[in-house]
């Protein structure tokens, strides 16, 4: 993604307050939709549904034929959008028609239709209100479902202004009479409707149509021919799998409960001479059900949920943060819609920090699918050699970030802390200052008894993995770690030849490094024998948990290991929660904190109670909850330094709902969350703490 | 679940309205048609009839002011109509006309979407073709600025009128 267009988009003053106001309203209208709906219910049944349903994919598509067939409608099945724009021509000039009337159809965007009829002489109309305004700029939906949200009113009613040679003043009520009247014509005249559909019946053979401003139905109806473009994945087998995507979409897209038209067509209706034509389009999407590894992706309701909740969309939009189908699920489309040249970029847009997945309406493990395709990426040279160098041997790991920081020493400020790097780094300290790398990493400065594991009797057995930032930056909170652990009955052991867990090359690409050292630190945790693996970066607790047994389920001596040692592998704050309620209260007041919840620990491990309850119970803090406590700080590991302008912005969100929250200390249980937060902190002169649960926790026992 | 029907119905926008019976309903239809022309949809006789005396103008479905239909069913989770829109002429006029006027039987009225699932069901198997929509509120969008407007190409207002027996 080129630069300029980023910064374009960050400096895009309208665009940001819009995404912005979006991004607060949405959770609370989303949350009111479904006041008294289990959406776990729903969408876990609707994942189950779409599942099944995509495994056999090709029947379904002979079933949905042969009945819409037998409803009377004619139905075209398309392998390429090329077909199906050529299919739609034909149908249109066999009409002898040559103006097409539509309603919102993201098929139709998928295969660029209105391109392709306007060039054989087919006047098209867009009549959705977002896809007509984009029609008249000449752009692209920047979201699935508003697909002009980026237009503020003045460039509406200019744009208006220009279509009906009047002139429109940036009045929203004025401008959508306008539509209204200006579109009313084509909806009368237009000789062929199309739209397309949210959901199609195999057993009957209709599809349903969701809807808010009516002109479905218009464009369904008033022109005797109606078109509807349907991408193959929306078959479902029956009445009752497509209720439960009509009652999840307008609830996750807009926070609506329902639109307010929710229509049901089978069949051309009354027999005046109408023809329904069906277009199913499959553009590799046979190919991708069948796919054991991505075809989940096909799920997908479109209800543009994944953007909506994004961290990195709310700065850049569509336009940036997609293709045609945009958000989480659109970097995940784009490769198998519209080939990988088209994805590479924005594939490595994603901050990996599973917001999407929490929402998804059919439950995709959108990120992990992000992240699995940036294998496919073409790599930077050299990055496999230095992946493979650096992360395999943590000291020389270690001594490499050292000398760079010895170079940079000038750039020290007071209290250690670098504020500005030479020119061509200096974006990655933009908004933040940074801490040093430490004199001496945690693995030297462990206590030489405990290298040792300590006698039986002496109470579980616990393994500190640190992590790479908590044990080169912050050794002093490797050693609150490990002291609190041992004060909490713990016999704590450092295998000295733990090595990086590997996200890093996972994010990059470089699965092979990844599944190297998945394998290497697998044999170096069960080397010895304990009761738990305990990491203060959940970052770590994921990859291990989550990563390691995906990474190597094709080899099953591994794959039982990594199993054996998932099961065992916590958070610093889980394992110590589990201490809880057996009288242990910490004796003074904690003062009061605000607790951000770091991505990895929320979404990635599924943690949110236990270090709340440490820190009120063991620490003795009053918790004071922050807006969005559980929303990306930007970090994101190294995408802070691919990406610093965007990492920059979530941070500030951040930052803000900190200060807004008036407490003197922000309590993470992640180090990259730590280091984010405190020099966007210390860069805006805010004498706000930043301290790792462990650390409070060990201040505590003191 | 009247009550429910009626919240979810106003929170969307819809006007409600109770009648005991035709001869109070039709005034209350006259003074929404104002003179001007009166389309409808799926009518059950007893409607048509006194629609048919409201008819007053000529113009073509599109000029229309008034459109009014009969639902089969509503859904109090949402407030939403159930509206058998079959035939393609009547469909075009609850579409066009500004003000959509639609009797609703308390009756009928379900608790949500899936337990109209049977009935869907019926109407989806009853004969080769079928076109029915769920109509919640009048028509809407946010496409600009995100501002909710009402009234883009459908029903600028939605009257909801509940008579027992309809």
């Amino acid at each position: 993604m080129a630069d300029a267009t980023i910064d374009k988009k960050i400096n895009d003053k309208f665009l940001r307050r819009a995404l912005k106001n979006f991004a607060t309203a949405y959770p609370v209208a989303r949350a009111k939709a479904f006041e008294g709906i289990d959406f776990e219910a729903l969408r876990g049944r609707i994942a189950q549904n779409k599942c099944a349903g995509l495994k056999e994919l090709p029947e379904l598509i002979v079933r949905f034929t042969a009945s819409a067939t037998a409803a009377g409608a004619k139905v075209h099945l398309c392998r390429t959008p090329e077909d199906a724009n050529r299919t739609i021509l034909e149908i249109i000039k066999g009409k002898g028609a040559d103006f097409l009337v539509k309603s919102k159809s993201m098929t139709s965007e998928e295969t660029e239709l209105n391109h392709y009829l306007e060039e054989n002489g087919i006047r098209c109309l867009e009549t959705d209100l977002g896809e007509w305004i984009i029609q008249l700029a000449g752009e692209k939906p920047s979201h699935m479902v508003m697909p002009a949200i980026h237009k503020n009113k003045e460039e509406v009613a200019e744009l208006f202004s220009k279509a009906t040679g009047s002139d429109c003043p940036p009045d929203i009520p004025f401008l959508v009479q306008k539509a209204r009247e200006t579109l009313r014509s084509g909806f009368l005249e237009g000789q062929v409707g199309m739209s397309g559909a949210n959901v199609a019946m195999a057993d009957s053979g209709a599809m349903a149509i969701v809807t808010n401003e009516g002109n479905g139905r218009l464009v369904t109806t008033l022109p005797k021919t109606h078109i509807a473009l349907i991408g193959v994945e929306k078959i479902v087998p029956t009445l009752a799998e497509a209720l439960d995507v009509i009652e999840v979409l307008p609830k996750n897209a807009t926070g609506q409960k329902i639109t307010s038209y929710v229509s049901f067509i089978k069949g051309p209706t009354a027999g005046d001479g109408r023809e329904l034509h069906i277009v199913l389009l499959d553009n590799g999407r046979v190919k991708l059900a069948a796919d054991p590894n991505f075809g989940q992706a096909l799920q997908c309701v479109k209800c543009g949920a994944c953007a909506n909740v994004c961290p990195i969309y709310e700065i850049v939009g569509g336009h940036v943060f997609g293709h045609i189908y945009v958000g989480g699920i659109g970097l995940v489309l784009t490769p198998f819609f519209h080939g990988m040249e088209n994805a590479e970029e924005i594939l490595k847009l994603c901050i990996g920090c599973r917001k999407c997945n929490e929402v998804c309406a059919a439950k995709i493990d959108i990120e992990g699918l992000i992240v699995d395709l940036r294998d496919r990426i073409k790599k930077p040279f050299g990055q496999k050699f230095l992946f493979a160098t650096m992360l395999k041997n943590r000291k020389l790991f270690h001594t490499a970030l050292r000398t760079a920081y010895l170079a940079q020493k000038p750039l020290q400020g007071e209290g250690g802390r670098i504020r500005h790097l030479p020119l061509m780094f200096d974006s990655a300290a933009a908004g933040k200052s940074l801490p040093p790398i430490a004199e001496k990493p945690y693995r030297d400065l462990v206590p030489a008894e405990s290298r040792r594991p300590k006698g039986e009797g002496k109470g579980e057995k616990v393994l500190f993995y640190s992590g790479c930032l908590a044990d080169f930056v912050y050794p002093e909170l490797c050693r609150d770690t490990q002291e609190s652990l041992e004060k909490l009955g713990y016999a704590v052991s450092f295998p000295q030849k733990q090595s990086c867990c590997g996200i890093p090359a996972r994010y990059s690409g470089e699965m092979d490094i990844a599944r190297d050292m998945a394998r290497i630190n697998i044999d170096v945790l069960l080397e010895e024998e304990a009761d738990y693996v305990v990491t203060i970066c959940p970052t770590c607790t994921m990859s291990i948990s989550h990563d390691f047994p995906k990474l190597l389920a094709a080899e099953p001596e591994y794959l039982e290991k990594a199993r054996r040692l998932a099961a065992k592998t916590l958070n610093y704050s889980e394992l110590v929660a589990r201490k809880m309620g057996s009288g242990l209260r910490a004796q003074g007041s904690g003062g009061t904190v605000t607790y951000h919840d770091a991505c990895h620990m929320r979404r990635g491990c599924g943690v949110k109670e236990e270090p709340r309850k440490v820190l009120a119970e063991l620490v003795g803090a009053e918790i004071r909850e922050m807006a969005d406590c559980d929303k990306c700080c930007g970090f994101g590991g190294s995408y802070s330094l691919k990406y610093p302008e965007i990492s920059r912005e979530v941070l500030q969100n951040k930052i803000a709902n900190i200060k807004e929250s008036g407490a003197p200390t922000v309590a993470v249980d992640c180090p990259g969350c730590r280091l984010q937060i405190e020099g966007g902190l210390e860069a805006s002169g805010e004498r706000i703490n930043v301290e790792h649960t462990a650390s409070l926790v060990a201040k505590s026992l003191k | 679940m009247v009550n429910k029907f009626i919240q979810s119905a106003e929170a969307v926008g819809a006007t409600i309205k109770h009648f005991s019976g035709l001869d109070e309903a039709g005034p209350y239809l006259a003074s929404l048609a104002n003179g001007g022309t009166v389309t409808t949809s799926s009518l059950p006789p007893q409607l048509a009839t006194l629609c048919s005396g409201m008819a007053s103008g000529s113009a073509a479905p599109a000029d229309a002011t008034l459109c009014v239909s009969r639902a089969e069913a509503g859904i109090a989770a949402t407030g939403s109509l159930l509206i058998d829109l079959k035939s393609a002429e009547e469909r075009g006029a609850t579409a066009l006309a500004p003000i959509h006027a639609v009797f609703l039987d308390p009756a009928t009225i379900v608790p949500d979407i899936y337990s109209l699932g049977e009935r869907i069901q019926q109407l989806l198997s009853a004969g080769d073709q079928a076109y029915f929509s769920l109509t919640t509120g009048p028509s809407r969008t946010a496409d600009i600025e995100r501002v909710l407007t009402i009234g883009v190409h459908g029903a600028k207002e939605l009257h909801i009128l509940i008579m027992e027996g309809v």
